[in-house]
């Protein structure tokens, strides 16, 4: 996502001391600002998604399903703000009506991924240098196929649908999460404050519960939220490739799929739920980065 | 827009039309004003089109195994048949030269045309057509339209070099028709006694092409049969065929294909889709050719096998609970027509019943009152028994277009405002036969492409609910009802022609009224293709395009 990166601003105050103090501090609001726009549009972003999810029908002027076969194919306007579909229905109202399902599949994914990975990675990272050697050469394996396949393989063994979809792309995810957990795991496993609640004779399990895994939580907590917006994109791409949820829900990557068919004719069909699955994808990745860098500076 | 003009297309039937057909050369009797694909001018030698085919590749070109559309496309460039139909949409002999048929119905005998060769050097004798039956009819060719189309034939003797008798099981007066299709295209007996894989790769025919190579995958190489004969001197020029060779390529993907179609890197697309066609009605550089497929029209079945279908009021609701016209209107660009017979608009024998169909839900909200579906849940659903009204309808993505997808989530959409639950799943080929095997489906939409009303028996007789070894059987509808086998078996036999007629009429009327199906449309069957490509239109019998007088301008 090189288009949020935040570089250095031009023009530091710092750099120019001759500057006034009142000017320097107007630079600096200008400068926080600028540096907080994409935060602050990223959150707008997701806080508009979120609440689609929520109550959708306080953001979408026509019901997602109701066709209208003599309205097919309205270029976006003003009865359809963003145009209607083969069968008349209306885009935007799908998309909003989309957010909860394809938010869902991403939510849902995720909290599979990581929590498969929360458990390899303790297993790996505490459980002693056989069990770590076990999961590690797991890992490993998993590592070599390539995500999609794995997602692919799973499907055609459980059948298409909406569930498969979240487990396949929480299976997929799992391998990355998990070989961070345990990095993370050992890390605190040999720092400082375990080896004295070792020394104190502390049981295992309760330096595990107590001291180790809360403290591993709140880089889990920003691999969450990077991880989302991955887990959505995924998401949209096995709905694409017709895995995902049956017509006529509006998914976004089931829509993306049928719009492609009219794609010369009616551009807006896959433009506009494209258009949200980016827009989610990169607010969330962006508000991780943040959380990450700890504030968005 | 080029209408079909079937393989014999110059061959006048009678005297008296042939000055008219000197003077109207390329243009037939169903062909529009609006063609200006520019047939006009002196033929060019050479060239190769190609062909880009939205289906999925076969994995046998010899259309004896197995036996579907895409297979018939191809094959019908290396393959000929015994019989074809003219531009009238007469039947006509083509390898055959005449065939007769003993008074009790259970004898025919097939003369065939000399002088013709297949391309490996075998002569076509009776022999020949002798050793192309037996192939089709043994089990281990695994055969399933071919083996259907021939059903009736208990044994076969070359009676001299260039006559066949057939002895019947019972007399079968679509047998002529049968040998029309490609699926029972005449092969070279010599190339038949190859394995099954090798004869796949390359079946050996009598065309204007042969088959050079096929690279899976990529594509299938077709050069010019150098020693062609055509079988009527009076149905196109002498010699062979205008193009050096033809490239069938595979595109399974709608827009890519239409985009190299305006790219040029193609001539020609099957499986046009109609907003395509809309398109390109307005770019002079591409031309439409519309062939709809003979047999049944393409329409939704109503399994009458198990609840809620075996009740005929349900099945009669859920007719007037769709609206299916307005859903072809703005999904079909005006490509395709209503049908409202279970036959397709090209069978002279089609009838059709319109009054059956209209939608009407006031109508269907009584009739599943009745039927005791009274009851409301609490998404709007029909209840009867505490279970809901709901239809399971399996659909195959490669057999339903994504126009036709939509239509069937309109039908969905239109069916819940009468409380009619549709729940569509879209499935690859093999999940849909699955569902089908296993009966777990309430409405199902699967073409059957065969010339003459014999379709019906196929689909409507309640023998045809039994599963071929395949596995497959055609009566979809699972339509059991002894009084309409009766008359499907008489209209079958019979040798009185206008005794056909009305039979058929009869059985069309009775599925119709029994409300086992949904018509829709034609089989649809658009090509688009470049107007550098000339003389094209020329279709054999079941609507596959053949390209021997076509050629490319430069």
């Amino acid at each position: 996502m090189s288009i949020f990166q935040q570089s250095k601003p031009v023009g530091d105050p710092l750099l120019n001391p001759q500057k006034t103090h009142a000017r320097r501090r107007e630079a600096t609001l200008v400068r926080r600002l600028a540096v907080r726009l994409p935060l602050l549009a990223s959150a707008a972003v997701l806080l508009f998604f979120v609440l689609a999810a929520i109550a959708p029908n306080l953001l979408a002027p026509f019901d997602p399903l109701a066709i209208n076969p003599a309205q097919a194919f309205s270029a976006p306007g003003a009865g359809h703000l963003l145009g209607t579909d083969e069968s008349g229905r209306d885009i935007y109202s799908r998309i909003i009506h989309g957010a909860r399902p394809s938010l869902l599949i991403g939510a849902a994914a995720t909290a599979i991924g990581l929590g498969l990975a929360l458990v390899l990675g303790t297993i790996a990272g505490f459980g002693g240098r056989w069990l770590d050697f076990g999961v590690a050469r797991i890992l490993e394996v998993l590592f070599a196929l390539p995500g999609l396949l794995l997602a692919l393989v799973f499907i055609a063994l459980a059948g298409p649908g909406v569930a498969t979809t979240v487990i396949a792309v929480g299976l997929t995810s799992a391998p990355g999460y998990a070989r961070i957990i345990r990095a993370q795991i050992i890390a605190l496993r040999t720092s400082p404050m375990v080896e004295a609640a070792t020394v104190l004779g502390r049981s295992r399990s309760r330096i595990l519960t107590a001291h180790i895994l809360p403290n591993a939580l709140a880089p889990i907590t920003v691999l969450a939220t990077l991880g989302l917006g991955q887990a959505i994109l995924w998401a949209a791409a096995l709905s694409f490739l017709g895995l995902g949820a049956p017509p006529p829900a509006p998914e976004w990557g089931t829509m993306l799929s049928a719009g492609r068919t009219y794609l010369s004719l009616a551009w807006w069909m896959t433009f506009f739920p494209g258009l949200a699955i980016v827009l989610v994808a990169a607010a969330s990745t962006v508000l991780s980065r943040s959380l990450k860098s700890g504030g968005g500076q | 827009m080029t209408h079909v003009r079937p393989l014999a297309n110059k061959l006048v039937p009678a005297a008296a039309a042939l000055a008219a057909a000197l003077v109207l050369a390329g243009c037939t009797p169903g062909t529009t004003t609006s063609d200006a694909s520019g047939d006009a001018g002196t033929p060019v030698t050479g060239g190769t089109l190609v062909y880009a085919s939205g289906d999925a590749e076969p994995s046998c070109l010899d259309p004896h195994v197995g036996g579907n559309y895409p297979q018939a496309l191809v094959a019908s460039q290396y393959l000929e048949t015994l019989y074809t139909k003219d531009a009238d949409g007469t039947l006509i002999p083509w390898l055959a030269k005449d065939s007769t048929v003993s008074e009790d119905g259970l004898t025919r005998t097939v003369t065939i045309r000399e002088g013709i060769s297949f391309t490996d050097g075998t002569t076509l004798d009776a022999a020949a057509v002798k050793a192309n039956f037996e192939h089709l009819l043994n089990p281990d060719t695994a055969s399933s339209t071919g083996y259907l189309a021939l059903g009736k034939i208990d044994s076969m003797q070359a009676v001299d070099a260039n006559t066949l008798e057939l002895k019947l099981k019972s007399p079968d007066n679509s047998l002529l028709e049968s040998f029309s299709m490609p699926w029972v295209a005449i092969e070279s007996p010599t190339a038949l006694k190859r394995s099954q894989a090798e004869n796949c790769a390359a079946p050996v025919g009598t065309g204007p092409f042969k088959v050079e190579s096929w690279k899976k995958q990529d594509a299938v190489n077709l050069v010019r049969n150098t020693e062609y004969v055509l079988p009527d001197p009076k149905a196109g020029h002498a010699g062979a065929a205008y193009l050096d060779a033809i490239t069938w390529r595979f595109i399974p993907e709608a827009a890519t294909r239409y985009a190299a179609l305006q790219a040029g890197e193609v001539q020609l697309i099957d499986n046009a889709q109609p907003d395509a066609i809309a398109a390109a009605e307005k770019n002079t550089a591409i031309k439409h050719l519309d062939a709809p497929r003979p047999g049944a029209s393409n329409r939704v079945e109503l399994n009458s096998s198990k609840a809620p279908f075996n009740d005929a009021k349900v099945r009669e609701a859920f007719v007037h609970a769709v609206n299916v016209n307005a859903s072809i209107d703005s999904l079909f660009f005006g490509t395709a027509k209503r049908s409202y017979s279970p036959l397709s608009s090209v069978e002279p024998l089609a009838h059709s019943e319109e009054s059956l169909f209209g939608y009407d839900p006031a109508k269907a909200g009584q009739l599943l009152d009745a039927a005791g579906w009274s009851e409301r849940d609490s998404a709007g659903y029909r209840v009867k028994d505490g279970a809901r009204l709901s239809l399971t309808f399996p659909v195959s993505t490669s057999q339903s277009i994504p126009a036709e997808q939509s239509l069937f989530e309109q039908m969905q959409a239109t069916a819940k405002e009468s409380g009619i639950e549709i729940k569509i799943k879209l499935l690859d080929l093999s999940s849909w036969y699955g569902e089908l095997f296993t009966n777990n489906y309430n409405l199902v939409s699967a073409p059957y492409t065969k010339v003459g009303p014999g379709v019906l028996s196929i689909l409507f007789h309640s023998d045809s609910t039994i599963p071929a070894p395949s596995g497959y059987f055609a009566n979809l509808s699972q339509v059991k009802d002894p009084s309409l086998d009766v008359l499907l078996d008489t209209a079958g036999s019979t040798k009185d022609q206008a005794e056909r007629k009305n039979l058929y009429a009869q059985a069309q009327q009775k599925v119709l009224e029994g409300y086992y199906l949904l018509p829709l449309y034609n089989q649809q069957n658009h090509f688009l293709y470049s107007e550098k490509l000339k003389n094209v239109g020329t279709t054999t019998a079941v609507a596959s395009p053949t390209f021997f007088g076509t050629w490319l301008s430069n």
